[in-house]
């Protein structure tokens, strides 16, 4: 019996080895996505790290040198559209005006308000960070001229400061770091779901289009070891779309600036292992439910356009447990919980360990559950036929 | 030995299987002979245990197929319609990995395919891929399959459509083979000349029943027919469906 199913384990392996869709389906996965995701993290570090220079017209600045230099050292310039940055690109000059009126110097020394002019169009959602900005810089700088002016007529400038807020950012660099680890394991999970997919239909719906299907079941073996032959195989594919996957992820995260987020993601040895480990059940659960559907569907065709749907719930999940929504609920789901596990591996914290265990084990029942009913699915006429 | 008793099945609306009943004998060939549509291919579906029939049973070797699937399928080769080669293996892999499913162990299976591939005289294309074979090549790796296992009946679903001669004389010759080797082969055709050639009784089929039994000889005799093909269309009562 036992042999029967690695006999056809040992088929199916061949057969897809030699499907070109099949193999380029996993290996365009597991080679592009790190090499993406690497991509991705790279910008969306040099954008958290270093709030670009915001380049203005400045009007009048002769008027304010101070001001002027303030704005400056908060990385708020003036530029007009030849103006060119130091490496000699063209700057990025916003279309925001401030007009430095012209009695300002003199006002400013008999102590009354001084003018100056914001003119921008509000209504421009790309304007409104940088006009929030420069909003923000001006109003600081004109409390801290306010103070010196108290200071120099001998009143604590404290009188006209009720309150202080005091804001302590609690964000630490691994929790920054969340989303961007949650994304990189979920890459790592979908790894399973993806590269095995073609071969999914290919075994299933396809074997019923070129019509091997019904001389398979003609043969002395039973239903249950063909589903799991089956099963084992697709396994197989995404377990090696998995494991290079991570080997490409472990050589192109050496290249992203973690440092610079105060923490660094290293696919470590021991991450692979673990990931090995917790991706087996799900690689499981993934080729049951890509069999099961793919049975379902009369043709390759519907099989495919079916599975693109129904991917979309472990993914879910998996966002899900990303962008850390009701992590409470999802730490015991499966996928989410797995995943959740992995992401506490890596900030180097205590993996929950029932939880990890509730989820996997739900996540091979959900398996067990696809597999009995695909093999019951195999015995009626309507399926092997796709009447 | 083959045999069916009392099989009716019925396929959506039709009735495609309505009492049917017949044998078929070890060393012998038995054709299954009727128009397109009169429930051939449902019939040895049904002695395959692929389709579940409504009533009655068939039976391979004293055993119920639909009782004891797996033991009843191995003493079963079949030559499909259509054939389901896997178009990246080759003829070796493919036949040899059938042997294997049919519990062979794989020495034992590759010393069988290796057998059959000659006996067949495919050794040319025995390790090309099936991708690209012609009607021909495709016919003989089926069949191969369907022999490799040396089982004691052998079923084949209109085994000689879109042949050429050559091809078909190797399949003829095969058949009467095995039928002096005690085999028992079932075929199911619609061509008149190789039933008359090939068998030693032909069971004729319409519209889910057996219309007649007997050996070509009998039946012209039966109708008062010269020829095989008159007596057919005397016994179905009509012309449809029938290639010359």
């Amino acid at each position: 019996m036992i042999s029967n199913i690695m006999t056809m384990v040992r088929k199916e392996l061949i057969d897809a080895a030699r499907d070109k869709r099949s193999v380029m389906a996993g290996l365009y996965y597991a080679i592009g996505t790190p090499l993406m995701m690497c991509g991705m993290f790279m910008l969306l570090i040099g954008q958290m790290t270093s709030p670009e220079d915001l380049n203005i017209k400045i009007e009048n600045s002769d008027n304010a040198p101070d001001l002027v230099k303030y704005l400056s050292s908060k990385g708020i310039t003036h530029g007009d559209s030849q103006s060119t940055n130091d490496k000699g690109d063209q700057l990025d000059v916003k279309d925001i005006r401030l007009v430095i009126s012209d009695d300002y110097a003199a006002q400013m020394a008999k102590g009354l308000s001084a003018e100056i002019t914001l003119i921008a169009d509000n209504s421009n959602e790309k304007l409104q960070k940088s006009i929030r900005r420069l909003e923000r810089n001006l109003q600081t700088y004109s409390a801290e001229m306010g103070s010196l002016r108290l200071i120099a007529r001998g009143i604590d400038p404290r009188v006209v400061q009720p309150i202080k807020v005091n804001v302590e950012d609690e964000a630490t660099a691994d929790s920054k770091g969340g989303v961007i680890l949650g994304v990189a394991t979920m890459t790592m999970i979908y790894a399973v779901f993806i590269s095995g997919m073609n071969l999914a239909i290919d075994t299933s719906a396809g074997e019923r289009e070129r019509n091997s299907l019904a001389l398979l079941l003609s043969h002395p073996v039973s239903t249950r070891n063909i589903v799991l032959a089956k099963v084992f195989s697709v396994t197989v594919f995404a377990m090696i779309g998995l494991l290079l996957t991570l080997i490409m992820s472990k050589i192109s995260y050496a290249f992203v600036p973690w440092q610079e987020l105060g923490f660094t993601v290293t696919i470590s040895t021991e991450f692979i292992l673990l990931m090995l480990l917790i991706g087996l059940p799900i690689a499981l659960m993934a080729a049951s439910l890509q069999l099961f559907v793919s049975f379902m569907a009369k043709s390759f065709k519907e099989a495919q356009s079916y599975l693109t749907l129904v991917l979309i719930v472990p993914m879910m999940l998996s966002m899900a447990a990303s962008y850390n929504i009701a992590p409470d609920t999802l730490q015991w789901l499966p996928v989410s919980g797995q995943q959740q596990a992995l992401i506490a591996f890596i900030k180097g914290r205590e993996i929950p360990m029932l939880q990890l265990l509730l989820s996997s084990v739900t996540t091979l029942i959900i398996a067990i559950g696809l597999t009995l009913g695909m093999e019951k699915s195999l015995k009626s006429e309507k399926i092997v036929f796709g009447l | 030995m083959i045999k069916v008793c009392d099989l009716s099945k019925k396929i959506g609306d039709v009735q495609a299987l309505n009492n049917l009943s017949f044998e078929a004998k070890d060393g012998q060939i038995t054709g299954l002979l009727g128009p397109n549509g009169a429930g051939k291919t449902t019939c040895l579906r049904t002695v395959f245990g692929l389709l579940q029939a409504d009533k009655g049973h068939a039976e391979i070797d004293g055993i119920d197929v639909a009782k004891s699937p797996i033991e009843a399928k191995q003493k079963l080769g079949l030559f499909p319609d259509p054939f389901g080669l896997y178009e990246r293996l080759t003829p070796r892999e493919y036949v040899s990995y059938f042997a294997e499913l049919n519990g062979l162990s794989r020495q034992e299976a590759k010393a069988a395919t290796q057998k059959v591939l000659t006996q067949l005289h495919m050794d040319d294309i025995a390790d090309r891929r099936c991708k690209g074979f012609s009607q021909g090549q495709r016919m003989k790796t089926a069949l191969a399959q369907a022999i490799v296992h040396q089982p004691t009946n052998i079923i084949l679903d209109e085994p000689t459509r879109g042949l050429d001669v050559m091809s078909t004389r190797v399949l003829r010759d095969l058949l009467k083979e095995l039928k002096n080797q005690g085999h028992c082969v079932l075929f199911s055709s619609h061509v008149m000349q190789e039933v008359a050639a090939l068998c030693d009784q032909v069971i004729v089929m319409a519209e889910g029943k057996v219309v007649a039994v007997g050996s070509p000889d009998e039946l012209c005799q039966q109708t008062g027919k010269d020829s095989l093909e008159d007596a057919f269309i005397q016994l179905i009562g009509t012309d449809e469906g029938i290639a010359a």
